[in-house]
């Protein structure tokens, strides 16, 4: 019938969704290890009616056929793992990643068990242990695992010091004595596009064959890459890219709404052709 | 009967072809690598009216040439470059081009009339993909991720081709790898090409050859002659971390669709005026 109504609006449900994730973004401005999140348009499906050999006339620069479009949708959805301000906080639980590599976080699993998730917020804290001592976690209360896949147990006593390569100490209280807790774990994902949120600044990687080659522990943090202690990673949203971004989509709605208005129009001419 | 009631009805159809068109571009303003599409409208066959009959028996006089409709003939693609948009993705490439041909001076729809009326069209790049059916098809998005197993892909999921025929592989993080204007990619931190990795840069002499395929993708239906791999003197640039936008023109696609619409007015209205005839020839006539 009226592919113009069709195509406008298809599009606008598409531009709904984008509005949605740039509100999704605005609104985390400032969650700590946010990351933005981007997405991706598509042209959907063209037809070709086809023409009979005598269109074919001079003049003409193309080939027989008359191609329809019919609108557009959101083919991918992306993360922008770009690096964040970090923020000082002074407290020693938070720590952060400047660099490429994500902290990982044993999270419990459908079926029983736990399996690994990944984050860029720091902002930990230490739990008490049910076999003594205080387990580093996450805000959620996630435990956050060391270089052997274990949680991070940090002795009664004893106070967290986390070295910019990673090492994890453990400093009395009483007579600074210093004991080995380990490295805190840092992977490196190789093709952030893998990464599905799951919410609590938490990302999974879903099952995929070669795991080791998309997922890599860090034996050692590269060049440029340190962790820091007493902060924090910002939300890498930038509110004037979202807002004009925001400005745009907002128009491109209006501009299809308005394609919509004179499609419905010239229905309405078609059917008072005979008043 | 009277011939401008179906003359008119060809062109309100003509004029929602138009419309669709146009709505399809507004549709795709922020879709990246969208080509805009115009749709050219051209006259039936003209035919020669005569007055038979008159005073003297077997004499016609002319009375001059009439076409009895309008139709949306082709729907035309224009190639022109898009913005760039900076997107800081080491995946995201955009291909800026312009090709030159000797002796031709193209005008922005990318077209170059010579004085003996031939008509150049300028030569377009794209990236080259393996199209779901097999096929080798070409598109300007380059908004690409790369799938579990490394392999380069475009948003919609097809292989983005390597100069080999073959798909690009890369299984280290394309945060190391710069991508060179001839389409080599380069490992930043080995300071060397990736061998076997070069993006297959295909130019279309006759763009209007392509025929679009949806999802961003087009398909060459011209000769085998008319396409080939970019070549060191092209003034092709990839840069990467950008996007092309959609070049689209929201300010001209609101004008274009308001004329459709009120031609489509126009047009419905003088197949009112027709009825109107009509009624007044089947129901006023010869009454009594």
């Amino acid at each position: 019938m009226n592919n113009s109504m069709i195509s406008s609006s298809v599009s606008m449900s598409a531009l709904q969704k984008k509005l949605d994730l740039i509100a999704e973004n605005v609104a985390n401005a400032n969650t700590t290890g946010y990351k933005r999140k981007t997405s991706v348009f598509e042209d959907i499906l063209n037809s070709v009616q086809p023409q009979h050999e005598d269109f074919l006339q001079e003049g003409r620069s193309t080939p027989l056929g008359f191609t329809q479009g019919w609108g557009m949708r959101m083919s991918a959805l992306l993360l922008d793992m770009s690096q964040a301000t970090l923020m000082a906080t002074n407290l020693p639980t938070d720590l952060a990643i400047e660099g490429k590599g994500l902290f990982e976080v044993a999270v419990p699993a459908p079926g029983g068990g736990t399996t690994p998730a990944y984050t860029r917020s720091g902002s930990f804290q230490l739990l008490p242990h049910p076999d003594g001592g205080r387990q580093l976690s996450t805000n959620t209360g996630m435990p956050v695992v060391n270089q052997d896949g274990e949680p991070i147990i940090v002795p009664d006593g004893y106070e967290l010091r986390v070295q910019s390569d990673g090492t994890l100490v453990g400093v009395s209280e009483a007579d600074d004595t210093i004991i080995d807790l380990g490295r805190i774990r840092v992977v490196d994902v190789r093709m952030p596009e893998l990464l599905r949120s799951i919410g609590d600044n938490l990302y999974v990687i879903d099952d995929i064959p070669n795991r080791e080659n998309v997922v890599v522990v860090m034996d050692e943090l590269p060049e440029g890459t340190m962790i820091m202690q007493g902060y924090t990673e910002a939300s890498n949203v930038s509110l004037v890219d979202e807002l004009t971004e925001l400005i745009s989509v907002q128009r491109a709605y209006q501009l299809n709404a308005r394609a919509l208005y004179s499609a419905d129009q010239m229905l309405g001419m078609a059917v008072r052709l005979r008043a | 009967m009277l011939r401008g009631l179906y003359t008119a009805a060809s062109g309100m159809m003509a004029q929602q072809r138009r419309h669709d068109t146009v709505t399809n571009n507004i549709a795709n303003l922020n879709t990246p690598g969208y080509k805009a599409m115009t749709a050219t409208i051209r006259s039936f066959p003209e035919m020669l009216v005569s007055a038979m009959g008159g005073s003297e028996q077997n004499r016609t006089s002319p009375i001059g040439k009439l076409t009895t409709g309008v139709f949306a003939e082709e729907s035309r693609i224009n190639f022109g470059q898009g913005d760039l948009v900076q997107t800081n993705r080491a995946q995201d490439l955009a291909l800026v081009a312009d090709i030159e041909v000797a002796g031709a001076v193209f005008d922005e729809s990318g077209k170059y009339v010579d004085e003996q009326g031939n008509v150049v069209y300028q030569p377009q790049v794209f990236f080259t993909v393996l199209a779901p059916n097999g096929e080798r098809q070409y598109t300007r998005d380059g908004s690409f991720r790369t799938a579990p197993d490394g392999t380069l892909i475009t948003a919609e999921g097809n292989p983005v081709l390597g100069v080999d025929g073959q798909p690009i592989v890369i299984n280290d993080t394309w945060d190391n790898i710069a991508v060179l204007n001839d389409g080599t990619l380069y490992d930043k931190q080995l300071g060397q090409p990736i061998p076997g990795a070069q993006l297959m840069l295909t130019v279309v002499d006759n763009p209007n050859m392509l025929i679009r395929e949806g999802y961003k993708r087009f398909r060459y239906e011209g000769p085998p002659g008319g396409i080939r791999q970019v070549q060191p003197g092209d003034r092709v640039e990839i840069r990467q971390g950008f996007l092309e936008r959609s070049n689209a023109d929201p300010t001209q696609s609101m004008v274009d669709l308001m004329s459709a619409l009120r031609l489509y007015e126009a047009n419905q209205r003088v197949i009112q005026f027709y009825d109107e005839s009509l009624r007044l020839a089947a129901n006023e006539i010869g009454k009594v």
